[in-house]
Order: C-alpha cells, then sequence, then structure tokens
C-alpha cells in the first residue's frame, strides 16, 4: 500500500487554487466533478495541477445515487468524461439525494437505511459503474437527522452496500464523528465494523456546533476530536489517502497549513507543506 | 483659371496625403521605439504596487495599497466616507502604504489621496524607480512622442489656408476639406497619447496576470487565505474589481471607482497602455491610414 499512497492531499477549489498550486508536496487532490467541463477548458490552474503529477479525482456531488428513480444518464456521461480528462484513478459520489421526482434539494440529504434503499442505491451505482472506465468510491453523508424506518445500523448499511456494488467506500472522517456525536454514539464503535480495508480516500473537514448538534460545515476549522479520529483510523487501517475538505470561509493561508499538517501527523504520511 | 498657388488641385491633395501617411508612419515607428523599455526589464520581482502602477497608473497603485492595507485589517471607513486608521500600520510596508495609512489617520477621502504630499511623493519614487528600469515611460518620453502633433498640426494648417485660397480662387474643396478632416484627428490623437508602461513592461504584466490567474475576480479568490499582499496584487494586476470581489461594502464606501478600473481593464490597454494602448498608437497611424483613404479621394480629385 505504501508504495501507491498518496498521502495528505486537499480538495481543489477555485478560490484557493493558488495556495493549492503552492503545496510542493501535494500528490493527491479532489475536485468537484460537476465543476469541470467535460470537453471545454480545465477550471484556471487545473492543468498546472496536472502537469505536475498531482492526482485529481473528480468528487459527484449531484448525481444522487441514492434518490428513488434512476440516475440520469447525462450526469453519469459527464462523470465519467470529467475522470477521463483528469485521467483520474477512481470517481468518488455521495451515498444521498439531491433531487426527487424534479425537484433539486440543493442539498445532500440522507436516505433511509432500509433494504429498499439499500436497493435503490445498488441499482443506480451499478448504472454508473457501466460508464466509468475506473472504480467509484462511495462517500456516507454526515445527517443531522435519521430516518425512523431505519432498519439496519449504518454499518451493515454501507458494509451491504459496498459488497453488492464492488465500490470502493470514500470514509468522511468528520462525518462518522459528527453523526456519532449527535447520535450520542461512540465514533470508534462505527470504525471498528467498517471495511476499513476498503477504503480509497479519506475526508477530513470541520465542523461546529449549534444548539447541542455538532454541524458538519467544511467552514470551519478540523476540531482536535476529528484528528484523534484520524490518527485512530490510521493506526488501525491507513487509507491511502487523506484530504482537507475546506468549501467556504477560508482562513489565512498559514492556518490552512497548519490543518494540512495536522492531518499529516495525525496519519504519519509525511507533510505536503 | 490659375492653380491656387500655381500647384494643381490633384497634386497637391496627392502631396498632401503621403505628408500625412509618412509622418504618421515615421511618428509610429518612432514611438514604438519610445516606449519599448528595456526588453530585459524583469517584473517578476516588483511588488504589487508597482505592478498596479504599470497596469493603471497612479490611481491603481493607490487601490492596489488601499487593498493590501484592508487585507491587513488596518483601514476601514468612517463618517461622510473618509478612510480610517482600524490598526497601527503593519511593519515592512511600502512607503505608499505608509503614506496612504497616514492620510486615513487625517480622514482622506480616496479621491483625494493623489493630491495628499506624501501619497504624492511616494507615487513619484514609485514612478522614477521603474523609469529607471526601463518598465514605466517617463512624461519627458510621452512629451517626446506628443511632439509629432506639431507636425500634423502644421500640415492641417497649410491645408486650411489652402482651403481658404482655393474657396478665394473658386476651387472645389470637398476632399481637400476630407485631408484637413483626417490631418486634425490624427493631431489629436498624438496630442493625447498616453503611456504607462513601456511594451517591455506590457510583454511582463501579461505573463504576471496568466501567473496569478488565481486572482482574477472571476475565480471568487480567497483573500483571506492570499494575504495582504494577495489581495494588493490581485488589484493590481486585475482591477479596483478585485476591491469589489474583496469587501464590496468597503469598495464602495471608500468610493473606488469600478469604472475608472474598467476603463484601465478593458483600456489598461487605453490609459495604462497595455496591448490595446500601443494598439491605439497604430491606431493613430491608422488614422493615417485613413489618409490614405483620402488617398481615396485624391483619386478622385
Amino acid at each position: 500500500m505504501a508504495d501507491d499512497a498518496y498521502g495528505v492531499g486537499i480538495g481543489w477549489r477555485p478560490e484557493i487554487s493558488g495556495f493549492v498550486a503552492g503545496l510542493p508536496g501535494l500528490r493527491f487532490a479532489e475536485v468537484v466533478a460537476e465543476s469541470v467541463h467535460a470537453h471545454g477548458d480545465l477550471p484556471e490552474g487545473l492543468p498546472q495541477l496536472l502537469d505536475r503529477g498531482v492526482t485529481v479525482v473528480p468528487h459527484g456531488v449531484r448525481l444522487s445515487l441514492g434518490g428513488a428513480e434512476p440516475v440520469e444518464p447525462e450526469r453519469v456521461t459527464h462523470l465519467a468524461a470529467v475522470a477521463e480528462r483528469l485521467g483520474a484513478p477512481l470517481v468518488s459520489e455521495h451515498i444521498a439525494f439531491v433531487r426527487a421526482a424534479g425537484v433539486e434539494a440543493g442539498h445532500l440529504l440522507p436516505i433511509p437505511r432500509s433494504r429498499e434503499a439499500i436497493d435503490a442505491v445498488v441499482a443506480n451505482v451499478a448504472r454508473t459503474r457501466r460508464e466509468l472506465s475506473v472504480p467509484i468510491a462511495l462517500e456516507p453523508i454526515a445527517a443531522l437527522f435519521d430516518w425512523p424506518d431505519n432498519e439496519l445500523s449504518e454499518a451493515d448499511f454501507l458494509t451491504e452496500i459496498l459488497d453488492r456494488t464492488d465500490a470502493l467506500l470514500l470514509l468522511d472522517v468528520a462525518n462518522v464523528y459528527a453523526n456519532a456525536r449527535n447520535r450520542g454514539e461512540d465514533p470508534l464503535e462505527l470504525l471498528g465494523k467498517l471495511p476499513l480495508d476498503r477504503v480509497a480516500y479519506v475526508h477530513v473537514a470541520g465542523g461546529a456546533e449549534h444548539q447541542g448538534l455538532y454541524h458538519d460545515t467544511h467552514t470551519d476549522a478540523v476540531p482536535r476530536a476529528v484528528l484523534d479520529l484520524v490518527a485512530e483510523l490510521c493506526a488501525r487501517h491507513r487509507p491511502p489517502a487523506l484530504m482537507l475538505e475546506r468549501d467556504g470561509d477560508y482562513p489565512p493561508a498559514g492556518e490552512l497549513r497548519a490543518e494540512l499538517d495536522a492531518i499529516a501527523a495525525a496519519s504519519g504520511y509525511p507533510a505536503i507543506t | 483659371m490659375e492653380d491656387t498657388w500655381g500647384i494643381p488641385g490633384p497634386t497637391f491633395l496627392i502631396g498632401y496625403v503621403i505628408a500625412l501617411i509618412a509622418i504618421a508612419v515615421i511618428a509610429a515607428v518612432n514611438r514604438k521605439a519610445l516606449f519599448r523599455g528595456d526588453r530585459n526589464a524583469r517584473v517578476d520581482d516588483l511588488g504589487p504596487q508597482q505592478i498596479a502602477y504599470l497596469n493603471g497608473g497612479d490611481r491603481l497603485a493607490v487601490y492596489s495599497s488601499i487593498g493590501g492595507l484592508r487585507a491587513a485589517g488596518v483601514l476601514g471607513t468612517g463618517a461622510g466616507k473618509t478612510l480610517v486608521q482600524t490598526g497601527p500600520v503593519p511593519s515592512g510596508v511600502t512607503p505608499l502604504d505608509s503614506a496612504i495609512h497616514h492620510a486615513a489617520g487625517n480622514q482622506a477621502r480616496t479621491r483625494y489621496l493623489l493630491e495628499d504630499q506624501w501619497v504624492r511623493a511616494a507615487l513619484d519614487d514609485l514612478r522614477a524607480g521603474l523609469e529607471r528600469r526601463g518598465l514605466a515611460v517617463s512624461r519627458d518620453t510621452v512629451k517626446q512622442a506628443r511632439m509629432w502633433a506639431w507636425a500634423t498640426g502644421a500640415l492641417t494648417l497649410i491645408g486650411v489656408l489652402r482651403l481658404f485660397a482655393g474657396i478665394a480662387n473658386d476651387k472645389p474643396v470637398e476632399f481637400l476639406f476630407i485631408l484637413i478632416g483626417v490631418a486634425v484627428l490624427t493631431t489629436i490623437v498624438l496630442a493625447r497619447t498616453k503611456r504607462v508602461a513601456t511594451t517591455a513592461a506590457i510583454t511582463g504584466l501579461r505573463q504576471l496576470r496568466v501567473q496569478h490567474g488565481y486572482l482574477a475576480p472571476q475565480q471568487s479568490p480567497a483573500y483571506a487565505t492570499y494575504g495582504a499582499a494577495g489581495a494588493a496584487m490581485g488589484v493590481a494586476l486585475f482591477g479596483a474589481a478585485s476591491l469589489y470581489a474583496m469587501d464590496p461594502a468597503f469598495a464602495a464606501e471608500a468610493e473606488i471607482q469600478r469604472i475608472a478600473a474598467g476603463g484601465l481593464a478593458g483600456g489598461s490597454s487605453g490609459t495604462a497602455g497595455s496591448c490595446g494602448s500601443s494598439s491605439s498608437c497604430s491606431g493613430g497611424s491608422s488614422c493615417g491610414g485613413g489618409g490614405g483613404c483620402g488617398g481615396g479621394g485624391g483619386c478622385g480629385g
């Protein structure tokens, strides 16, 4: 694993592309798939990153794999085309739905952990994989609420989806932390039940507490507890890549570098700053 | 009927057109040489305010400094749209930063900064340094380039005298009239020559804009991440639009002129003279080409 490990990466966003370009040790980044044209110009700054040999993985947010209806074919085609353009070794998407009956939620919404929902996800992942020439990694989302009709535990739900789709896991450590904390559970317990050898890479993001609930905001600093969870995860089974996912309210470069260094320290990978 | 001044009309018109074109071409060649600058001059070690000056003159240099000071959190706006200090001047700033920060201590308004003596002195130093390096066009050089307006002005005068003589002599003067118009236009273009950056600097700026493409306002750059230097550089390379992207409320309160910036951006071309300006100079000469067009008139004559 060590040979093809990427180490610490970062979510590439146009707002911080100059900062990302200035990370000397960077080998792994993720770009929001929907922000990349399948055939037009690549976003400013991305070609230089690819030229440097940085692996850039397209991360879909609008496929709605968890929707009851089939994924929209043109969205799948786009994701596949972007993966080819970037020469990405894999793509990723969420286990969530973003639209239902034509209504766009504008958010990633959690799906009930039921057999029926698993069937829908599995069918959609199969439809998506038919067009993809690379593997897909699935990311469970942070949920502020649980559906009342959950039949399975989170670990069983995810494991079954991964088994039946042969997909990889994109584990968001901050989500694990957020869900466990908001449900009053132990995040380590979930980690212990997940197939960690299937983790393609890991998201590390910040969050904040509001009115007793922990929100996975991606616009705040990464809390110590999340970094501790990263360390625990890596002690059990270190994934090939871990990346900082920051989506707004970008802090000064020094703070971003410190977060990347903290992830490097927690995971044991070399610092990329 | 005798030829006016003993020169037949068509002969005069053709001679007039040739003279007009000749002056325009020589002026264009001359200004190209005047504005060339030092081809080996480098721009990659310049600070944001120097780059801003080359890109948009005094005003953009001031805006770039304002952008840096604002990003550093030491500049704000007060009552009556004045600038105010919101913190002590950071260490390691440029003389222009100090001067603007000082002026903000006296509640100066942005538009009057260029009249502040310390700001003025800092800008003059900044420009002189750039002139020495062959990056900025000196005022004397601009004056020299404008000298050619005297030549076309003289031609205009000759044309006008001939026009009156022709009218007095009861000769047709329509084509001459058109040519005089062309000569007047050429004179105006030449006399209003403006140029801040040398051709060498413009080439360098173009590279810097590509290199720092992530600071373009359409990328919605995270100015907090890029810091004060990044904010100042964004304004320097992409105009006052960067200030509005960074802090719209402040930019509006501080009366940062977006239109001027737009004029600079499209006309970083125009005034400051990136490619657009140089082409608008050759626009002057192509105006002479318009004289050639009058040559068509000469044909008719």
